[in-house]
């Protein structure tokens, strides 16, 4: 048995504890779930002890966010291990205590200027609204990506406490909290980022949701393959036609099709690899998995899984809405384009081999 | 998800990233030397004997076979890397493709030690070349239902009668392996009684028919045996064991990038044009059908890393190849959504040559090597479905 095997297995039986799916439209999070995480330390894995973290891998990190996407857990963990915590060890910020939630604000509408409070340099005053916020209302610490002052490139990360702040309660498709921070200009501890940095904020939140996306994928196209396996009609199991068997064998090509790409994408990452273009491609191919997945499933799945009896909407809901998250299918589709041709219009195929 | 459809990743190869870059220097100094201009789905039909033996020379032929038989004892990975150069320069690889592919392994495999020495260097060399002799007219998707015949005669040789169709490149090809039927058909086992023979094209009784694809070309063929007299020990493996030794040589056909670069050629002069524009929906565009490509790569790559584990990836091969080749069929369809260009054989325009020769070969993607039907109902047997 691997570590990520160990992982997995915790973290399975912390979810098997809870009433699954407790996110409703009263109960913005999971916060039962989340103590039981915290408490097991996995709401630190990845993340470096001397920062305050649990230790370990990656791929353990990237482990416990599968196994709760898959789970539909409603708890900030890909924001955490995947994304907000790296950015601001990478800036050389501190990490948050990794039991109080920590999320990341990609908010280019908020700047930033430097202030001198006392504390000493580093420290930053953000003003502006932040939209869409993964788990805005939930994070008791938001990891903002901010525009830099006028006349400087790049941007600024900096560590904002979220207590007291304004939010909105706007919800994604899935019910997750996505509404906005009001900055009131609070100084926060920051740190400047080159353009190519805030690049690498941006892409590992991407590939965080491509993560999520390919444990989601996977699960439905289980549940739906079970399904067919166990629904009758005419006399025979749904999976014994030839017409549903096309349908699943669709969904698999590209659910496998988004594992490979994704596995590849964090592979590069734990090498250490530039990853834009990977994460780009990542988010961008399981974005459209999404499109044939989710429909296919609910197809085969009949009247029973249009319906909140069942619980498939709790992940194809959330595949909607992931695969717009993070940046837009469009956004990552020009920044891989571009990224391609970096090079002139001569060069696709040599950096198309070298983005994985 | 069912363990059978998925692979392990494939672990980075340096000899693979070292053979590339030869490869991709190779093929820009034939570009710039005029040797060979780039075309969409060359595969099938590039025709160039002599850039062949060229790739023989340079040890790019027969690359994971023994030395013994003028291979080249490489790994999986590193033929990856070479085909996919290939392929990626829309180079004229169509001559010795399936011979390299397909039946040198199933040579290997099954082949007496005479053939093994006698025909696998010449392979590797670039200077035989074979075809595929399974479709039949009234046999396509539903290949058990052949009834192109050997029988054996008084010398213990066999005599086939029968038609094979769809045969790529016979009117210039050496051998074809040729699936009959040994036995008569028996209705409670559909797969008993087949057998491959290694036929030479060039005996008595052969008549080969061209048979013109969409865009004019000439490289499918009918090709119809009336009592031929094949050598009895050019049986290749055992009698009756046909149809098991097809599923392997399907393997091997099913698997490699040319299921998802046919295509590619039309992508790069997509690139171009795209650089030259700047268009924000082209861009996109070339972003999403990027993303496909990647993809896909990394599923093939996992292919040859499990060939290179002994293993016979069959249902991940069938699955790569039904992602792959709707891939390429929608690299025209997306370009044209984006693109003002007029699409023709003769265009001035480069883009509007790809786009018409990509289209006219469309059709085929899907179908050959097994059709997506075919495939999807292999992925469904991995599912457990049947």
């Amino acid at each position: 048995m691997s570590d990520q095997d160990l992982v997995v297995e915790t973290v399975r039986d912390i979810l098997s504890a809870h009433e699954p799916f407790a996110l409703t439209a009263d109960t913005a999070w999971d916060a039962g779930l989340w103590a039981d995480l915290a408490e097991a330390g996995l709401t630190g894995v990845g993340l470096p002890e001397e920062a305050g973290g649990s230790g370990g891998e990656l791929a353990d990190a990237v482990a416990v966010v599968r196994t709760l996407a898959a789970g539909a857990g409603a708890v900030p963990v890909a924001e955490q291990l995947l994304a907000a915590g790296p950015a601001l060890l990478a800036a050389g910020l501190d990490l948050p205590d990794p039991a109080e939630p920590l999320t990341l604000a990609v908010a280019g509408a908020v700047t930033a200027e430097p202030v001198d409070d006392g504390d000493g340099p580093g420290r930053w005053q953000l003003t502006g609204s932040a939209t869409d916020v993964a788990w805005a209302g939930v994070a008791q610490h938001v990891a903002v990506l901010a525009a830099a002052p006028e006349g400087i490139e790049g941007a600024v990360l900096a560590l904002v406490d979220a207590e007291g702040l304004a939010t909105s309660d706007a919800r994604n498709l899935a019910g997750e909290p996505r509404g906005s921070l009001v900055l009131g200009g609070a100084p926060a501890a920051g740190a400047l980022l080159t353009p190519a940095r805030a690049a690498e904020v941006r892409a590992r939140f991407a590939l965080a949701r491509a993560v999520q996306l390919a444990a989601a994928l996977e699960r439905v196209l289980a549940w739906t393959v079970q399904y067919a396996g166990e629904r009758h009609q005419f006399g025979r199991p749904l999976g014994k036609f030839q017409a549903v068997q096309m349908e699943l064998a669709e969904m698999a090509g590209e659910v496998t099709a988004v594992t490979a790409l994704t596995d590849a994408a964090v592979q590069a990452l734990g090498r250490g690899d530039d990853v834009v273009l990977a994460a780009a491609a990542a988010k961008v191919r399981a974005g459209a998995a999404v499109e044939a997945v989710a429909r296919l499933a609910h197809q085969v799945h009949g009247a029973i899984g249009f319906t909140q009896e069942h619980k498939l909407h709790h992940l194809t809901r959330r595949l909607w809405s992931w695969r717009d998250e993070a940046g837009s299918e469009l956004t990552w589709s020009q920044v891989l384009g571009v990224g391609l041709l970096a090079e002139g219009g001569d060069g696709l195929w040599p950096a198309l081999t070298r983005v994985v | 998800m069912s363990s059978s459809l998925t692979l392990a990743p494939a672990p980075p190869s340096q000899a693979a990233e070292e053979v590339r870059a030869q490869v991709r220097e190779f093929l820009a100094e034939e570009l710039a030397a005029g040797t060979f201009t780039t075309h969409v789905d060359t595969w099938l039909s590039g025709v160039d004997p002599a850039f062949s033996r060229k790739l023989g020379e340079r040890g790019w032929l027969g690359m994971t076979w023994p030395k013994q038989y003028g291979g080249h004892e490489r790994s999986a990975m590193e033929r990856y890397a070479v085909t996919e150069e290939l392929l990626a320069a829309g180079a004229p690889v169509a001559a010795h493709w399936i011979a390299d592919r397909q039946s040198g392994p199933n040579l290997l495999r099954y082949g007496t030690e005479e053939q093994r020495r006698e025909i696998l260097p010449r392979i590797a060399a670039g200077e035989c070349y074979f075809v595929i002799g399974m479709s039949e007219p009234d046999s396509g998707s539903d290949l058990a239902s052949i009834r192109t015949r050997a029988a054996r005669n008084g010398n213990g040789d066999w005599v086939v009668n029968g038609a094979k169709v769809w045969t790529s490149n016979a009117h210039f090809s050496h051998y074809g392996i040729v699936l009959v039927r040994t036995s008569p058909a028996d209705p409670a086992s559909r797969h008993a009684g087949l057998s491959q023979l290694l036929v030479d094209l060039s005996l008595p009784g052969i008549t080969i028919n061209p048979i013109r694809i969409l865009d004019g070309g000439h490289h499918f063929n009918e090709v119809v045996f009336e009592d031929v007299v094949v050598p009895g020990d050019m049986l290749l493996g055992e009698k009756g064991a046909g149809w098991h030794q097809v599923t392997a040589e399907l393997a091997f056909e099913r698997s490699g990038p040319e299921r998802f670069l046919s295509t590619y050629p039309l992508l790069a002069e997509f690139a171009r044009r795209a650089g030259d524009t700047g268009d924000a929906a082209q861009l996109a565009t070339l972003g999403r059908l990027s993303a496909r490509l990647l993809a896909l790569r990394q599923l093939s790559l996992r292919i040859a890393a499990a060939l290179d584990r002994g293993e016979l990836p069959d249902i991940p091969a069938a699955l790569v190849k039904d992602v792959g080749t709707t891939f390429e069929a929608d690299v025209v369809d997306e370009i044209r959504r984006v693109v003002e260009v007029t699409v023709s054989l003769e265009s001035p325009d480069p883009l509007g040559r790809a786009l018409a020769e990509a289209q006219l070969h469309a059709p085929g993607y899907t179908l050959r090597g097994g059709t997506n039907e075919i495939l999807r109902g292999i992925v469904a047997r991995g599912l457990g479905l049947r």
